[in-house]
């Protein structure tokens, strides 16, 4: 158990893969932006890769420990320290009751997740207790940490401090304010001509600060768009990116109008914007770690290219990454 | 037109989009429903959950079991087992909802959103009521509120409805906003495309927007026995009449939601008849307007 002392900017209770099962009535999955972070972070406390864990956001809490916790801190470097002393990253540790472990704002990347041995025990809604703010569902009471709040975790059989990982298991912040994204094109990829395909894939694309766990809009030239785009049913909505009401996929580029804003774990389930390209979920979390001001450049892969990089970082976060 | 086969394309390595044609029709809508019971049945194995709307239907699938091609392949075959739509009755929920048109709360989201994001953004209803060729907004309310509308899906936000209207003589069709709102006011009445929806939270959104009705249809503190323990009151094929009220009757129902006391108006005997439906429909004069 520990004691929330200051939230951070909206850390929140998140798990993996999330709220699955009820998007046909628009509940978005939630869960940790950055899920290859959150599972590495569970699987150095020794917890299953379903157990919730905290998501802090650019500015991390100040979290007092009520009692002996084995924990693990990954993603983003919000220079964390324990009772004042930085303290380590990527790696089980003990904290002992009393202690206080504060994190600061982060240097590189935007996301640190902690995870707590035995997991945090929060509201379940709709079989999950990752947090959806916006609409009040999971975490603790809907929403984001409180200042305040006192968070349970559940039981833990061993205390299994000092297990790190192997280096190249880690996912790689980018320092240099610059990220590739892959994309797959699809599903609305014709309504786009062959030049503002081009132009998508050869530009630079600033990630703008209206941005959030909902949806990051992104900064950059016009869109160009097929025939298609102006001969469809007036019931499509007579704007060229305007479609008939369609399921959106979580990662999906929306085209908002001439504003491609990438749907993400809070985004809406349906809407009546096409989605020309898709970050597949080998990329997501890249999109959890750019800060607004970067820059993004999107380089298009295939279905299966992208399955068997998703396979690839599953394995990593598997047994196979710890170090003793 | 609704396409002989249907046409598919993925949405990342997870997600497969399946589009039966490219117009708003019931037709479409039952097929992606029927798809979607069928899926939720287990009729084909990696299928996590499916979300269907107008004229397509989104497959999130685990790759891990089965291939993009193997269930496109799977999909197609299902789809030629499911039957028909013609001579579907299903029992079909009305619901009215006082709806306080021309309010003063979208037009404040209207007037906000013209100072801080697009000037040039006419007021909505005078603006769907000129690409509608209606004579003024107050014909855009009659034409609105004439009919029932069809629950096609549930989506974009917990419990948010995508209603198309079931009187050929009442369609609007209307672009959605360039760019979006950042926020609109709960139980705003709205349509985009073809589509009518009411906002169940203060939430982003790209419809435009001309009424607000104070029913709420979300419900997280499960308050109200109508929505029967779920968080979202409607459910695909419900029908849904908006009736025109004014102020005074909004803020008495605005009262009475508050403190718990509101009796939804919901009618719960009639089964939907798609065959009969078509029949009516085929007697009108659809370029007819109220």
């Amino acid at each position: 158990m520990f004691k929330v002392i200051k939230s951070g900017l909206e850390s929140s209770i998140q798990d993996w893969p999330g709220r699955i099962g009820h998007f046909n009535k628009g509940f978005p999955p939630s869960g940790p932006m950055d899920s290859w972070s959150f599972r590495l972070a569970n699987l150095l406390v020794g917890n299953s890769s379903d157990d919730a864990g905290i998501e802090c956001q650019f500015i991390g809490p100040e979290l007092r420990f009520l009692e002996d916790s084995v924990i693990a801190i990954t993603g983003a470097d919000m220079q964390p320290k324990i009772d004042g002393k930085p303290c380590a990253m990527w790696e089980s540790i003990l904290i002992k009751t009393g202690q206080t472990i504060e994190m600061s704002y982060a240097t590189s990347g935007a996301r640190s997740y902690l995870a707590v041995a035995g997991g945090l025990l929060a509201d379940v809604s709709l079989g999950s207790r990752a947090t959806f703010d916006a609409a009040g569902i999971g975490g603790v009471d809907g929403h984001a940490l409180k200042d305040g709040q006192e968070i349970k975790s559940g039981t833990h059989r061993d205390r299994i401090f000092g297990q790190r990982l192997l280096t190249e298991s880690r996912p790689k912040i980018s320092t240099n304010c610059i990220w590739e994204i892959e994309v797959v094109a699809g599903p609305n990829d014709d309504w786009i001509d062959q030049e503002g395909h081009e132009r998508f894939l050869n530009s630079e694309w600033k990630v703008s600060a209206k941005s959030n766990r909902m949806g990051m809009r992104l900064e950059g030239p016009d869109w160009t768009f097929s025939e298609k785009a102006f001969t469809k049913l007036p019931e499509n909505g007579s704007e060229p990116a305007n479609i008939i009401d369609q399921g959106y996929p979580i990662g999906a580029i929306n085209l908002a109008g001439q504003t491609p804003i990438i749907l993400l774990n809070d985004g809406p389930s349906m809407g009546g914007f096409i989605n020309p390209y898709t970050v597949p979920q080998c990329s997501m979390w890249k999109l959890g770690q750019a800060r607004p001001g970067e820059i993004f450049e999107f380089k298009v892969i295939s279905v299966s290219e992208a399955q068997e990089k998703a396979r690839q970082i599953k394995l990593l976060c598997s047994d196979k990454s710890l170090v003793r | 037109m609704i396409y002989d086969t249907p046409k598919f394309s993925p949405g990342g390595d997870r997600y497969i989009l399946i589009e039966f044609g490219n117009e708003m029709n019931l037709d479409l809508n039952f097929k992606g429903q029927n798809l979607a019971h069928a899926l939720e049945d287990g009729a084909i194995e990696g299928v996590i959950e499916s979300a269907p709307c107008f004229a397509t239907t989104l497959v999130h699938y685990e790759p891990e079991i089965i291939s993009y091609n193997d269930l496109k392949k799977q999909l197609s075959l299902l789809m030629e087992s499911l039957g028909s739509s013609e001579n579907i009755e299903v029992d079909s929920r009305l619901f009215y909802f006082p709806t306080f048109y021309l309010d003063p709360w979208t037009e404040e989201c209207i007037n906000d959103y013209r100072k801080n994001i697009n000037g040039d953004k006419e007021q909505d209803p005078e603006f769907v009521s000129r690409i509608n060729e209606l004579t003024d907004v107050n014909q855009l309310v009659r034409v609105h509120s004439g009919t029932e509308y069809w629950a096609a899906s549930l989506g974009f936000w917990p419990g948010l409805a995508f209603m198309m209207p079931l009187d050929p003589r009442c369609r609007l069709t209307a672009p959605k906003y360039n760019p979006p709102r950042t926020w609109t006011p709960q139980g705003a009445v709205s349509m985009g495309g073809m589509s009518t929806a009411i906002y169940p939270v203060a939430s982003p959104g790209g419809y435009q927007l001309f009424g607000r009705t104070p029913v709420p249809i979300w419900d997280r503190e499960l308050r109200f026995p109508e929505f029967d323990g779920d968080f979202c009151i409607f459910r695909p094929g419900d029908r849904i009449k908006f009736m025109p009220c004014g102020l005074e009757e909004y803020e008495e129902i605005d009262r009475k939601v508050a403190e718990g006391s509101y009796k939804f108006n919901i009618v719960d005997y009639q089964k939907f008849s798609v065959s009969n439906y078509k029949r009516w429909v085929s007697t009108l004069d659809t370029s007819a307007r109220f």
